[in-house]
């Protein structure tokens, strides 16, 4: 359902942090911020935070533990294979194996992870307020009904700030 | 407090965040040019002429190639552990310099990851073709299956070598993928045809650069990085040991790993000066590609190539100190002498000796200087996997099996194929994929701006 949004435009980032810092003491809510390369002040300004390395270590610790255990059941429980008389639980050179698969096992879940934590997946219908924010501008999306504040008073605000542009669309 | 400019500055040409944008993706939207259309004709004819051989070997098996008993790994071996080492590079490049946060890497780790997938496509091949039947490939996946519950030997470094490479081409591609994924949402938006909306949309997977998108973005790319950069080192390093656990003189030495992957990412950071020196020619990016960033990789060239010569040094050195006699009779009667002496000379040359001549900022400086002596390295560093495959298998510990080897034209067809395998990729890369990462460029132009600001 489409909602009216009010959208200030930053042409650069220190433009965007003084106007995160304007809306934040005016206690205006910000919706959404949009930039065309990582700002980790944005980030941080809207209280986002993300547990994505404490998920990649439980993705490797279950995965050296899947892997071990199954080095260990394909070669000393279903077909233990004397090489040279070496133990058929050869650990050290099962290491390599752990590491790699671990590796691989990291990778996938994580990108899995991404997919569906930050919802980004092939053929996704996604809402961009300003097409411009990809490319040159710096984009903070205040939704009308929980933004706390009338468009006057955040024009206002940002404006005061290096906002280049504010308009309200219906996103 | 002590303030010292250490790089100049990442962009040239005081460009704004707009500029950025339409400069990346210029290559994308202008007509194909001229040169690429002959550099890409070319390219598929040294393919066919690789397909071909590939067919031919198929066709009437592992005689038509020139290894035999003793020297069992020929060009083959040579050519794998060569793409697999230029592609070692492209990861090393994004991994260290991002854990190291070193900000010129983000002009070049884009081609730089290119370059690794497709090296790492060729070097695929090899191993493949040389089991023989490579259509009974599949067998190395260890999966319970209906020839009785035998697995794969776990214990075997080929074994670890097949799964090594599986994971590095499925890691780099996916990592180079989805540093693309803001590129072709900001493509997607300037895109000025249906179509290319289309295929860029779906190709961006409906990024929109959002701060919970780029909270996951940066997670990701941390995570994948970190743990890539032990990928990077592990994966050379087993290739090394399908040599060094064996008991063949010459390969039986610890130096193996940590040699392996200098000498890696020697060659891929020599491949990755050509290709930038390529792009910034042909498509007039030297804005992004300056001279500052070609200076600092021929700073760490010189380096490596320091590692290289200690590297060869040490292994003549500890086959006179070991006292091995057949360690003793590798060196100095089948390398540094004898008939495969060229190749060891040629190696020492090309690896150790002229990249010294990078000491000079006069030499650093010069494009053409720096294009030739990249090539160099990367011929030096045939001749060394030459060196280190032929000289050891030809004679061993048995006189009686001794044999010289030089290769039949199913060979070199093989490896000529992968140059235009390889070419093409790059053409391709060229021409629909922004070859800077533009979102990561767009944040180190003005890496000042906030404490200017404060």
């Amino acid at each position: 359902m489409n909602t009216t949004h009010i959208i200030g435009v930053f042409d650069s980032k220190s433009d965007l942090l003084a106007g995160i810092e304007s809306a934040n003491s005016k206690n205006i809510t910000i919706d959404e911020i949009y930039t065309p390369y990582p700002v980790m002040e944005a980030i941080d300004a809207l209280g986002r935070k993300s547990r994505f390395t404490t998920a990649a270590f439980i993705y490797g610790f279950a995965a050296v533990v899947g892997v071990l255990s199954f080095l260990y059941y394909t070669s000393v429980i279903d077909w233990p294979i004397n090489y040279g008389g070496k133990p058929t639980n050869a650990f050290p050179s099962f290491i390599i194996i752990t590491l790699v698969l671990t590796i691989l096992s990291i990778t996938i879940l994580s990108l899995f992870t991404f997919s569906v934590r930050a919802k980004i997946y092939p053929g996704k219908k996604f809402i961009l307020p300003d097409e411009r924010s990809t490319d040159d501008k710096f984009i903070i999306l205040f939704d009308k009904k929980t933004a706390g504040a009338g468009f006057e008073a955040i024009s206002a605000a940002l404006k005061a700030n290096g906002a280049s542009e504010v308009y309200e669309k219906e996103v | 407090m002590y303030k010292a400019e250490v790089r100049g500055p990442l962009i040239l040409g005081n460009k704004d965040y707009g500029q950025i944008t339409r400069d990346i993706i210029a290559p994308i939207d202008n007509k194909t040019p001229g040169w690429w259309k002959v550099a890409m004709a070319v390219s598929i004819t040294l393919a066919s002429i690789g397909i071909f051989s590939l067919y031919y070997t198929v066709r009437y098996g592992l005689g038509t190639w020139a290894v035999n008993n003793s020297v069992a790994w020929g060009w083959e071996i040579i050519n794998f552990v060569w793409w697999i080492g230029i592609g070692h590079a492209g990861t090393a490049f994004s991994i260290f310099l991002l854990i190291l946060r070193q900000k010129w890497r983000t002009s070049i780790n884009r081609a730089a990851e290119a370059m690794t997938v497709f090296a790492v496509m060729c070097a695929a091949i090899f191993p493949a073709i040389h089991m023989g039947r490579v259509w009974l490939a599949f067998y190395i996946f260890p999966y319970p299956n209906t020839r009785g519950p035998l697995w794969v030997n776990f214990n075997s470094p080929l074994f670890w070598d097949f799964i090594a490479i599986s994971a590095y081409l499925l890691i780099s591609a996916s990592f180079w993928y989805f540093g693309m994924v803001p590129d072709f949402a900001s493509i997607r938006d300037k895109a000025k045809t249906k179509a290319k909306k289309a295929i860029y949309g779906m190709l961006a997977f409906g990024w929109t650069g959002s701060t919970k998108e780029w909270l996951r973005y940066e997670g990701l790319s941390y995570v994948l990085g970190g743990i890539a950069a032990v990928l990077v080192v592990s994966v050379h390093s087993i290739v090394s040991t399908d040599f060094a656990s064996s008991v063949i003189p010459g390969w039986h030495t610890t130096l193996f790993p940590p040699y392996f992957v200098v000498g890696a990412i020697f060659s891929g950071f020599a491949m990755v000066m050509t290709l930038m020196i390529v792009i910034r020619k042909y498509y007039h990016l030297e804005d992004y590609v300056t001279d500052s960033h070609l200076n600092a990789i021929a700073k760490i060239l010189v380096f490596i190539s320091l590692i290289m010569g200690t590297a060869y040094t040490t292994e003549v050195f500890m086959a006179w100190y070991s006292g091995n006699p057949y360690e003793m009779f590798t060196f100095f009667h089948n390398r540094l002498t004898g008939e495969y002496s060229f190749m060891f000379w040629a190696m020492v040359i090309c690896n150790a000796v002229i990249p010294q001549v990078m000491w000079s900022k006069k030499v650093r400086s010069n494009i053409t200087a720096l294009f030739i002596i990249s090539l160099i390295i990367n011929l030096g560093m045939w001749y060394e996997r030459f060196n280190i495959v032929v000289t050891s298998l030809s004679k061993d510990y048995l006189p009686s099996s001794w044999t010289s080897y030089s290769p039949t034209w199913v060979e070199i067809g093989i490896y000529i194929g992968t140059i235009g395998i390889f070419t093409i990729g790059v053409l391709f890369f060229f021409r629909f994929i922004p070859m800077i990462a533009i979102s990561e460029v767009k944040s180190v132009l003005k890496p000042t701006e906030i404490s200017e600001k404060h």
